[in-house]
């Protein structure tokens, strides 16, 4: 064990996300033993589509939670993104580029506000975060009238934001793109978080923020950063989530911060802040998905994938705090 | 003064590289204030962690009513008759008077708390002391004096034989204080052995019948107070022979320029009206006693904590403070005395401290350049020889004497040309300590200054050109190292007014 946990590679990629992995190959291959459909590649395409919308989110709360901080808003801020801006296009008639404008714009008007509140007058990022999943909520219903909004699909006008989820090539073959903006996502969130001065200041503050203060650092303005960039991807995640699933209702989206939070967890991210990595929360949120996906498979209810979920995430916070007590 | 009740004798305690008592010896009688007395560091707390079983003792007896005893917690140290009552009041602001001092013991009906019980309770304890507190009132709306004489009464309502006070008037009025004496005396004629820790020497004379003193973890003797001079006392408390080499007199140039200049600095109660000047390559000493503002005046003129008012200049040109990025640009450093809680991000590496508060100067674009960041992170272990195997060590994987290392290549990356060092050598062993001092030479050498804040003797007439001496927020003294003596820092160290 000893032996491969100090081989080179295996430090490089990470020991955690390697098990993460192969936890990720393990429940692919039960899956596709207890139900033959899922070798499927419409189960594989239909388990994606709940990864990209999620992939986004969970990868904007990995910078918030790296600060000590939560989010509990971005599930139902990527709602309310989706139907002002949907509303805007559908009813509207705004252009699509406008909308698609307006949808990262909703998503980061939140992030500003939350991290304004916790960042500059000191207001627990919990309880801010729970207030304003509440205005999303309200908001995203009142602008809509509580009506749902149904974006157009690929074949209509307008249907063409769809080619960032789904490209179905003339011969009927549909092709994953949105795997690949995930992946290139991931890839820039990993480099912002890693190599440039965001990215270092939003750890080093996440694991002693005092410390970095009395080394004259801004950490107000690097924490509020954290939320915005979080804000930004919920309203990047409202995209796809309607170019995957279409239709929005107000009044939803809470169980998605559950998700989102769990996949980030489940990458190694530590909820007392500090330490983080995007590699764990893309893989993470790879596994929620496929779970997702393989519970629907096998005909149970929604909820078993909850209680599954659950206790993943339950295992993953027990590892991160036997880890933080050994180093101490 | 009645018989002994409580005899500590040739007490023993070590912790891993520090003899923290040698073979102490303490007597209280029934009926008697007993002063307990030292500087920071003599080993007073410890001793009375050891009477108290939060610390087991290596070696030596202690007597208790005639029976040795040995507690092993607090709690039965408590339910045998012997109490602290700290200096630090534990207690829960949102409870009523009687709710604090009846926890953990309330008064049942049944399954519930019988609050009104309790009341009377209390009321009856405040009486027996004569005190005027109304029982249900929330602790938080008390004044820290009344807080503290609940503090007693809570004491007293453990049967308590021996009382040990630890520094109780450190956070009180001139009036408060009156009246915890007046206290006091009732207890001592009440055939209560009472150990009354304290620094002032003022009340040490007013309120006690004895003192010992202690002096580097070792017992000095004891003294019948009527029958000695506060000049004895201090002479017991300092009469070491200095080991180190104290400075003889001020390397800085007669000349030098005034790099930063401080006036009327008024910073919460810690600090008041506080002035002083630093020369271009002058270690200047900040020296006190424990809680006398050094580290609050070094904070407020750091802008870590807010400013009431006062005016700073560096380098004769009026500068504003706000904020620890004011300071830093200021080119001032600070170099916490908690250095895990202020100083460094412990599960980051070496180079990533290293260039914490200089990041700006290691990019290339919008990246950060980490061979630039590890060249210099490698510069100054090499030049600080802090140990390390690598610049990628995590810092949590260091010694403490390696970590302040780090601290201090933060602030040399950034070039700050004033540094403040708060207790530089705290917590860090024999060599790395020599090594520091030399660091600090160098240092001064270049033309940096520094303002140094320690609590050792030793460290400030080693150290130091100049010496600033604090008391309760205020400057007491400054004088030229050639006139320093420990004992003239010491009288102004406890010069309150």
């Amino acid at each position: 064990m000893e032996k491969i946990k100090n081989n080179a590679l295996v430090k490089k990629v990470g020991f955690n996300r390697l098990v993460l992995c192969c936890v990720l190959l393990l429940m692919y291959v039960i899956f596709a033993i207890l139900s033959p459909t899922f070798l499927n590649y419409n189960r594989i395409l239909s388990a994606l589509n709940y990864a990209y919308f999620l992939g986004f989110l969970s990868l904007g709360v990995t910078f918030v939670i790296a600060t000590g901080g939560i989010d509990f808003s971005i599930g139902p801020v990527m709602f309310c993104a989706a139907l002002i801006s949907g509303h805007l296009l559908t009813k509207s008639g705004a252009p699509l580029i406008v909308s698609l404008l307006v949808s990262v714009l909703v998503g980061t008007a939140f992030g500003v506000f939350n991290g304004y509140l916790v960042a500059y007058w000191k207001m627990p990022s919990f309880i801010t975060s729970m207030a304003s999943m509440m205005l999303a909520k309200g908001i995203g219903s009142v602008f809509t009238a509580t009506q749902s909004v149904s974006w157009p699909q690929s074949t209509q006008e307008n249907g063409s934001f769809r080619m960032m989820v789904k490209v179905t090539t003339g011969n009927g073959t549909q092709i994953p793109t949105g795997l690949i903006v995930l992946i290139v996502a991931s890839i820039i969130c990993a480099v912002i978080l890693n190599k440039t001065k965001i990215g270092r200041y939003i750890l080093c503050l996440g694991s002693n923020k005092e410390a970095v203060r009395l080394s004259g650092v801004d950490v107000k303005k690097w924490e509020m950063l954290a939320y915005i960039l979080c804000g930004m991807l919920a309203g990047i995640a409202a995209i796809a989530y309607v170019g995957a699933y279409s239709t929005v209702q107000p009044g939803m989206g809470d169980t998605f911060n559950n998700e989102a939070i769990a996949g980030c967890v489940m990458g190694g991210t530590s909820m007392t802040g500090g330490i983080a990595s995007i590699g764990g929360t893309f893989i993470g949120v790879m596994i929620i998905s496929l779970l997702q996906e393989g519970i629907l498979a096998m005909g149970f209810q929604k909820d078993w994938q909850y209680v599954i979920t659950g206790l993943i995430v339950l295992v993953a916070v027990y590892a991160d705090v036997r880890s933080r007590k050994r180093s101490n | 003064m009645g018989e002994v009740i409580l005899t500590m004798n040739g007490i023993d305690k070590s912790f891993p590289g520090v003899h923290a008592l040698d073979h102490v010896n303490l007597e209280v009688r029934k009926g008697e204030v007993h002063a307990l007395m030292g500087e920071n560091g003599a080993g007073k707390s410890t001793l009375m962690k050891v009477l108290t079983g939060i610390y087991s003792k290596d070696e030596g007896t202690i007597t208790y009513e005639g029976k040795e005893v040995e507690f092993s917690n607090p709690r039965d140290a408590q339910a045998a008759g012997i109490v602290i009552v700290h200096q630090e009041l534990n207690m829960m602001n949102h409870l009523t008077v009687a709710q604090n001092i009846f926890i953990g013991r309330e008064s049942m009906s049944g399954k519930l708390i019988n609050d009104k019980k309790m009341n009377e309770e209390a009321e009856k304890l405040f009486q027996k002391l004569n005190i005027q507190i109304d029982p249900t009132e929330k602790m938080g709306n008390l004044t820290v004096g009344k807080q503290q004489m609940c503090e007693i009464a809570k004491a007293i309502s453990h049967d308590a034989k021996v009382i040990i006070f630890d520094e109780p008037s450190a956070a009180l009025t001139e009036a408060e204080i009156e009246e915890l004496f007046k206290i006091i005396r009732d207890l001592r004629e009440k055939q209560l052995g009472i150990v009354y820790i304290s620094h002032r020497m003022d009340e040490i004379k007013v309120i006690t019948d004895r003192v010992t003193v202690m002096r580097d973890g070792g017992y000095v003797g004891t003294l019948i107070t009527k029958d000695s001079t506060k000049d004895d006392i201090i002479n017991m408390m300092v009469g070491r022979v200095i080991y180190e080499d104290p400075k003889t007199q001020s390397n800085v140039a007669k000349d030098a320029p005034v790099v930063l200049k401080v006036e009327h600095l008024n910073a919460g109660k810690m600090v008041r009206d506080v002035s002083f000047e630093l020369r271009k390559g002058e270690i200047l000493g900040f020296s006190g006693l424990m809680g006398a503002g050094r580290t609050e005046t070094a904070r407020a003129l750091f802008g870590a904590d807010p400013v009431d008012s006062g005016e700073v200049y560096v380098n004769g040109q009026k500068v504003t403070i706000k904020n620890p990025m004011d300071a830093v640009k200021c080119g001032i450093g600070y170099l916490s005395e908690d250095r895990k809680r202020f100083g460094i991000v412990v599960q980051k590496t070496v180079a990533e401290n290293s260039t914490m508060a200089d990041l700006d100067h290691y990019m290339s674009g919008i990246f950060i350049n980490k061979k630039k960041e590890n060249e210099v992170a490698q510069k100054y272990v090499d030049s600080l020889k802090t140990k390390t195997p690598s610049v990628d060590q995590l810092v949590v994987n260091l010694s403490g004497g390696n970590q302040q290392k780090v601290v201090i290549a933060k602030w040399l990356v950034r070039n700050c040309d004033i540094l403040i060092f708060d207790e530089p050598t705290r917590g860090i062993d024999v060599g790395a300590k020599s090594e520091i001092y030399h660091l600090m030479n160098e240092l001064v050498a270049e033309g940096k200054s520094i303002i140094m804040i320690s609590s050792e003797m030793t460290e400030i007439l080693r150290m130091s050109d100049r010496i600033v001496v604090m008391c309760e927020g205020r400057k007491t003294g400054e004088m030229d190292i050639s006139e320093a003596t420990q004992e003239n820092i010491m009288h102004a160290a406890t010069l309150r007014d």
